[in-house]
Formats: structure tokens, C-alpha cells, sequence
């Protein structure tokens, strides 16, 4: 029989990390001592202080006040790892994903580890529910991969996916049916935060685990949160353009307004530049991570704007229309004085490394959706924990900053940037060409 | 065209309405569905999967019974989900507006509508209303094909949507939102109490009055409905001031069940209210078809999703599964029509 405290975990943990390290030791050369994750949330903490205290460049304050970002930004969790579990680049488990059948390295198997095998109670099965949108999207497909190969390691889980097609209120039906069928853990992955409290509420009143991944809900008491990096992302964005140009006229490519994703990462990109008078808005879109309308609006912008300068994508899906839209006008190098238009992109799709080391596109500030795995062992350990077997994780779990990646290497503010060749942790198919 | 057959039972004629209910393909699906479902697992007749059951027919019910009373037109109304999301908006910003004109805070931080309640519903209903006018006005009296009529509103409606709430969501919390979401009135859930009381009202007018059964000849033969002196464009617009009602009914109990209002939801609902009025019997071409049947329809509808959750089948193969009953429901239609004519 399993039965795990914090302690025990913590400790398995480093173990585990300590052997995964052994033979990555010259990427762990790059990583500082204090880790990377450490490093980016103090520059988090330096240039939001410094947009609280004032933003001199009235044109991003507008963009900034009118979306109200600082809403967002004040809530967003920004911390330390649980446990005390320090990153490095190279760690992680290797394998095929069950849904996407692509060969995955996944970064943090390590991070809150479950030992291969039956978990609490060999002789129960486990009913877990793993709820999400969008079986047609590689970044997704990603995150159910994680998540099924987590439970297929323990033969007394058996996993439920459903993907609710982009539809709330479906999803909500599918986390009441579980409700109904008295399931004992669920792991969903919400698409907006408002509507997915309710159903998460009903879970938890019915005594059942739940976790979401990635994006939050609006849920008080829901078990846990496997929090992402938006924060850590839109700053890198912001660095990386800070550190290759002192000004420049900029395009937005962005996700649906009040999405998690496009609250905090375009709100941490203009906190981080909005005290640098040379950056003008010339456009902003809102393309809801459709690479189709980032060409269009891209495509209008070009025949509006000739000094287009920077291209801000806030994901990897916006980054490849807005190439695309750039290539096919043939205006690659059409920004003033005659250089490349900076393309500033996210999450970090083989496709998108690809340009990168193409030198198209200019820096992609990881994302990775390898984090599935993560919420099938917190829920488990929630389940162990209402069963007295182990203590429960904590409520927020953020998941580890990630270093952005640039063609040559670069340190920009403390941070050791990575080639596209030093990441195995790229997702979705191999870019052809 | 008559209703007869498909009209709702009256004591009089509770007999061959019940004969005809055991002859009906729809019923039998009914009770083939909950059979199954008994038989295969052990929480589909659980109260917990019941009231579940009860609260998917309500929304998708109440939109299906507008769009069965614009389908005896003969006209379709594709602006149903969008209209339940743009009402309900409507009534908050509206409310949130008035608010500010009279020094009052209704829209507190976290975008959480604090406000009056009553009057957000009042202001979603009216609101429902007056955009299912426009529609019908543009349908009869500007004579546009009622679905480009109401494909151009469900696109400016979704448009409104973003514009009204900036892509924010509002947080609707108050009690009264909470007892239409969650309460039940004994074992029967708010919002299908309403959908019911919805269902009886639509019952009792078109199929239990003269005017009701002028959607029928509208539906069936308009010239011939109109030579015989019925003022057929009243009543085109009066089927969209129902079905706009019955959208923003929807609406209120939707967001009620979410605690929330936000832009893109509900999208593509207006498809599964066709499939359920098609489900249950009402023409596509007008005339055929009654507000009973369409709850027949819902049951099936909903029942049978229901039943692909409890065993766990993808969202994938229930599309397939839905597509596949449209088709036999629209085979078996005409085919027991064609067996009643002859």
C-alpha cells in the first residue's frame, strides 16, 4: 500500500531530480544557482513595481489602463514551487504520447513525483475524469498525453478524457455527470475562468478532488491549481524586445480579452516596456489563437502601417499567421532603416523552433503543455489525503518559469536564454520543410 | 395544414392522444433510451443523474420551443443563442449603467453584478422580445429570407456581445440568480419548472387557440392562408417575439446555472435547437409539428447525450450519434406523414 506524506514526497523528489540531472550536466551549466524560476519572478516583482509606481510611455499605458490589465496582473500568482523543487533544463521523463503518438520529453515528471505502480489502496480502483477542450490542437493534444501517460503508470487508475469541445457549459455537464457517477478525482483544463466555477463547486460540495490545470476558474474551494508560467512569459516578450531595440512600432496579436493567457501575458509585456518612450501601438487584434485571423489582421496591418516594427504575439498559433501574413506580403525586412521585423512569440511548438532557427522568428517564450501529469498526481494525492493515506498538496502549484529561447545565446537581464537545439521539450509535430 | 395528431391532450380526447403517443417512433426512443441506459449503468436512474438530465432539457428545451413556433412559419430563426447570451448582457449593462446615473455602484470589482436582479430578467426578457421584432419585422415586412434575416443577427448579436462586455465576463451571484440555477422545487429543478411552465403556455396557445393554429396555415399554405384573410405578417412577427421571449428565457437560466455571463458561450446552440424541434417532428417547411412533441424531442435529445456520458463515449461519437438520429428522425417524420396522408 502507498501511503505518502509531504515529507516522503519532497524527498522522493529529490531523488528523482538528482538522477534525472546526471546526464545533463552541461545544460545545467547554463541554469544560475538560484534557478531560473527564481530569477524571472524577481524581474516579475522589479518591472511591476516599477508600472505601479508609473508608466512614461502614455501610448502602452492607454493599452494598459483600457484592458485592465492591472486587474488581472494583482491576482495572478507568482511564487515559489512547491516543495522547494528547483528546475533545471534536461529533467524530465521521455516517452510516447498515448494520444498524439509523438515522442514527448516531459519536463516535470520530477515535480511532485508518484512512484510507478498502484497508488493508496492497491486492492481500489480509481476513477478520475479528465476533462478539456480541443482533440484537434496540438497543444492540447500535449497536455491529455501528459495527463494519460501519468495514470497509465498505475494500474489502479482508470482515466476518463473528454474533450468538451470548446463548450462551457458542456464541459460543466460532463464534471456533473461525474459528479452523478461518483467519481473519485477530477482534472480539468478550463477555457474561461467564470463560467467553470460553478460545476468545480459542485464537485468539490460532492466530497470529489478537483484540479485544474493551466488556466484558473472561478472556483474558491477547488482543491488545487497547476498554474502556468503567463506571467513569466509576457516579460521575457518584453525583455527580449527591450534588449534588441530601444524603440520600435508594434502590432498586437492577441488571445480572446479576458482570457488568462492574454490578461497576463500582454499585461507583463507592457509593465515591462511601458517605461520606454520610443514603443508606439500602431494596431492591436484580438485573433483568439487562430494562426487564420493572426494572417488576416497581420495582412491588414501591413497594408495599413509601412514602419511596422515588432510583431507581439501572444501565442505560438499567432506568431505562425503573423509570419505567414509577413512572408506572403514579402515585407520580412520591411521595418525602418530596412531591418527584419521583430516577431516576439509563445509556447514553444516544434514549428515555432523551427522559424526560430530559421531566424524568422526572433524568441519564443516557452510554454509547454507537458503539465498533465502533474494534475493527475495532485488530484491522487487529494484522494490519498480525504483518505487519511498522505497530506494534501497545496492549493496553488505553479509550475516552474521557463527560460525563453532565441537562436544564438543570449543573457538578457540575468537570463540565459536556450537555443532550439538545447530544448527537447518542444510539442506538436515536426515542421515540414 | 392541421395539427391534428400532433395537437396536446385535451380530456376529451385523452383516448386517441394516448393511442397515438403509443404509435409514436419518438416515445418508443424514449423508452428505449431509459431502458438501456437502467440496464447498463447503475447511476443513470439516480435522482443525482435525473436532476442533471431535467437541468440539459431546460436550456436546450426552452430554445428549441421558440424555434418550433418560427418553424411552423415556415421560417427559422438562427439568432436563438446568440439572443439568450446578448439579453442577458443587456440587462446587466443596462442595469450597471443606470446604476451609475443614480450614484449607485451596481457592478462591483471582479465585475460581479450587485445590482437588482429582477429588473436584469425584466430588462433580458423585453430585450428578447424586441430583437426577435426586428427579426420578424425584417422577415415579414422588409420580405429578407428569414435565414439570412437571422443569420446577419446572430452575427451582429455575437458582435454586440463582445462590444457590451469587452470580452470580461459578468459574475451574476445573487440569490435569486442562485435559485433559478440551483434550486428545486421538491425533486423538479427551477429552470425545468420553468422550462415546463414555458412548454404549457406554448401548448395552450398554439395548439388550444385560433391564433395558435394560424402558425399551422401560415406554415402549411401562406396564400392560402392569406387569401382567407389571416394578416399573415403579424403573426410571422409574433413567432420571433416568441422565439426571442423564449431565448432570453433561456438565457437567464443558462447564465443562472454558470453564475456568469460571458460572450462567447452557448455558440452553435441554435443548431441543436433545430435538431430537437427536427427531432421531435416539426417541418423544416412549415405547418408540421407542435410544442409537445418538441419536448418529446428534448427528452430524446437530452436522454440520449445523457446516456454516451454515463458510459463515457467521447464528445466526438455523440455528434456522430446526434447526426445519425437527425437523419432517421427526418426519414421516419416523412415517412409516417406520407402514411397519414394517404
Amino acid at each position: 500500500m502507498l501511503e505518502l506524506s509531504r515529507r516522503q514526497l519532497l524527498r522522493s523528489a529529490a531523488a528523482v531530480s538528482a538522477l534525472a540531472l546526471v546526464p545533463v550536466t552541461s545544460l545545467l551549466a547554463q541554469a544560475d544557482d538560484k534557478g531560473v524560476h527564481t530569477i524571472l519572478n524577481e524581474l516579475i516583482k522589479k518591472y511591476s513595481d516599477e508600472a505601479k509606481a508609473s508608466m512614461s510611455n502614455e501610448e502602452v499605458a492607454a493599452l494598459f489602463e483600457k484592458d485592465g490589465f492591472r486587474d488581472y496582473l494583482d491576482v495572478y500568482p507568482v511564487g515559489d514551487l512547491a516543495g522547494g523543487f528547483v528546475w533545471k533544463p534536461g529533467m524530465g521523463a521521455t516517452f510516447t504520447g498515448p494520444h498524439s503518438k509523438l515522442e514527448i520529453k516531459s519536463p516535470f515528471t520530477d515535480y511532485l513525483p508518484l512512484p510507478e505502480g498502484p497508488v493508496l489502496d492497491p486492492d481500489k480502483k480509481y476513477r478520475i475524469g479528465l476533462v478539456f477542450h480541443g482533440f484537434n490542437h496540438p497543444w492540447l493534444i500535449s497536455l491529455a498525453d501528459t495527463a494519460s501517460w501519468e495514470a497509465a503508470r498505475h494500474p489502479n487508475i482508470e482515466l476518463e478524457v473528454i474533450d468538451a469541445e470548446f463548450d462551457d457549459n458542456k464541459m460543466g455537464q460532463v464534471i456533473d455527470t461525474w459528479i452523478a457517477k461518483q467519481y473519485d478525482g477530477i482534472v480539468l483544463w478550463p477555457s474561461r475562468e467564470a463560467p467553470m466555477g460553478p460545476p468545480v463547486d459542485r464537485a468539490i460540495a460532492a466530497g470529489i478532488p478537483t484540479v485544474s490545470l493551466d488556466r484558473r476558474t472561478s472556483s474558491e474551494v477547488i482543491s488545487s491549481e497547476v498554474l502556468g508560467n503567463f506571467y513569466a512569459n509576457g516579460l521575457q516578450q518584453g525583455l527580449y524586445l527591450k534588449h534588441a531595440a530601444p524603440d520600435g512600432n508594434i502590432i498586437f496579436n492577441r488571445k480572446d480579452l479576458g482570457s488568462t493567457a492574454d490578461s497576463i501575458r500582454t499585461g507583463a509585456f507592457l509593465e515591462v516596456i511601458g517605461n520606454t518612450p520610443g514603443y508606439k501601438v500602431l494596431a492591436n487584434y484580438h485573433t483568439n489563437s487562430q494562426r487564420t485571423l493572426a494572417f488576416k489582421s497581420t495582412a491588414d496591418a501591413l497594408q495599413a502601417f509601412k514602419d511596422i516594427s515588432v510583431s507581439f504575439n501572444t501565442g505560438g498559433e499567432e506568431a505562425m499567421g503573423a509570419l505567414d501574413a509577413i512572408r506572403e506580403a514579402n515585407r520580412l525586412n520591411s521595418a525602418p532603416g530596412g531591418k527584419k521585423i521583430m516577431i516576439l512569440a509563445n509556447d514553444d511548438a516544434r514549428e515555432v523552433l523551427k522559424e526560430i532557427r530559421a531566424g524568422n522568428i526572433d524568441m519564443v517564450s516557452p510554454y509547454t503543455p507537458l503539465i498533465g501529469d502533474i494534475g493527475i498526481r495532485a488530484v491522487v494525492m487529494h484522494i490519498g489525503a480525504k483518505e487519511g493515506k498522505n497530506e494534501a498538496p497545496p492549493k496553488l502549484i505553479m509550475t516552474p518559469n521557463l527560460p525563453m529561447i532565441t537562436r544564438e545565446k543570449m543573457n538578457i537581464e540575468g537570463i540565459e536564454t536556450l537555443t532550439p537545439d538545447e530544448w527537447p521539450y518542444a510539442y506538436g509535430p515536426e515542421a515540414s520543410g | 395544414m392541421s395539427a391534428a395528431g400532433l395537437a396536446s391532450p385535451s380530456a376529451s380526447r385523452l383516448g386517441p392522444f394516448l393511442a397515438g403517443l403509443l404509435r409514436d417512433p419518438i416515445v418508443w426512443l424514449i423508452v428505449a433510451i431509459f431502458a438501456v441506459g437502467s440496464l447498463t449503468s447503475e447511476y443513470y436512474l439516480t435522482a443525482a443523474n435525473i436532476e442533471n438530465l431535467m437541468r440539459n432539457i431546460a436550456v436546450i428545451g426552452l430554445l428549441s420551443l421558440g424555434m418550433t413556433v418560427v418553424l411552423l412559419t415556415g421560417r427559422i430563426d438562427l439568432s436563438v443563442a446568440a439572443l439568450m447570451i446578448f439579453s442577458v448582457i443587456v440587462g446587466v449593462v443596462l442595469m450597471a449603467w443606470l446604476g451609475s446615473v443614480i450614484g449607485v455602484r451596481w457592478l462591483v470589482r471582479g465585475n460581479t453584478f450587485a445590482g437588482p436582479t429582477l429588473a436584469v430578467m425584466g430588462i433580458a426578457l423585453a430585450t428578447g422580445a424586441f430583437v426577435g421584432a426586428i427579426n420578424g419585422i425584417g422577415v415579414a415586412y422588409l420580405k429578407v429570407a428569414s435565414f439570412i434575416m437571422t443569420l446577419v443577427s446572430l452575427t451582429a448579436l455575437r458582435g454586440f456581445n463582445y462590444v457590451l462586455t469587452n470580452g470580461h465576463p459578468y459574475y451574476l451571484k445573487s440569490p435569486l440568480f442562485n435559485w433559478v440555477g440551483d434550486a428545486k422545487l421538491g425533486p423538479v429543478p427551477v429552470s425545468f419548472a420553468i422550462f415546463l411552465a414555458v412548454l404549457v403556455a406554448l401548448i395552450a396557445f398554439v395548439n388550444g387557440t385560433v391564433r395558435g393554429g394560424r402558425f399551422y396555415a401560415i406554415g402549411g399554405n401562406e396564400k392560402a392562408a392569406l387569401y382567407a384573410g389571416i394578416k399573415t405578417a403579424r403573426y410571422v412577427v409574433l413567432a420571433f417575439v416568441i422565439s426571442g421571449i423564449c431565448a432570453a428565457i433561456a438565457g437567464i437560466v443558462f447564465t443562472a446555472r454558470l453564475k456568469s455571463v460571458d460572450a462567447p458561450l452557448a455558440a452553435g446552440y441554435e443548431l441543436t435547437a433545430i435538431a430537437i424541434a427536427v427531432i421531435g417532428g416539426t417541418a423544416l417547411s412549415g405547418g408540421v409539428g407542435s410544442p409537445w412533441r418538441t419536448l418529446l424531442g428534448s427528452v430524446a435529445f437530452a436522454a440520449g447525450l445523457n446516456l454516451l456520458a454515463i458510459w463515457g463515449v467521447g464528445t466526438w461519437y455523440q455528434n456522430l450519434a446526434i447526426g445519425i438520429v437527425l437523419i432517421l428522425s427526418v426519414g421516419l417524420s416523412k415517412l409516417s406523414r406520407k402514411k397519414v396522408q394517404s
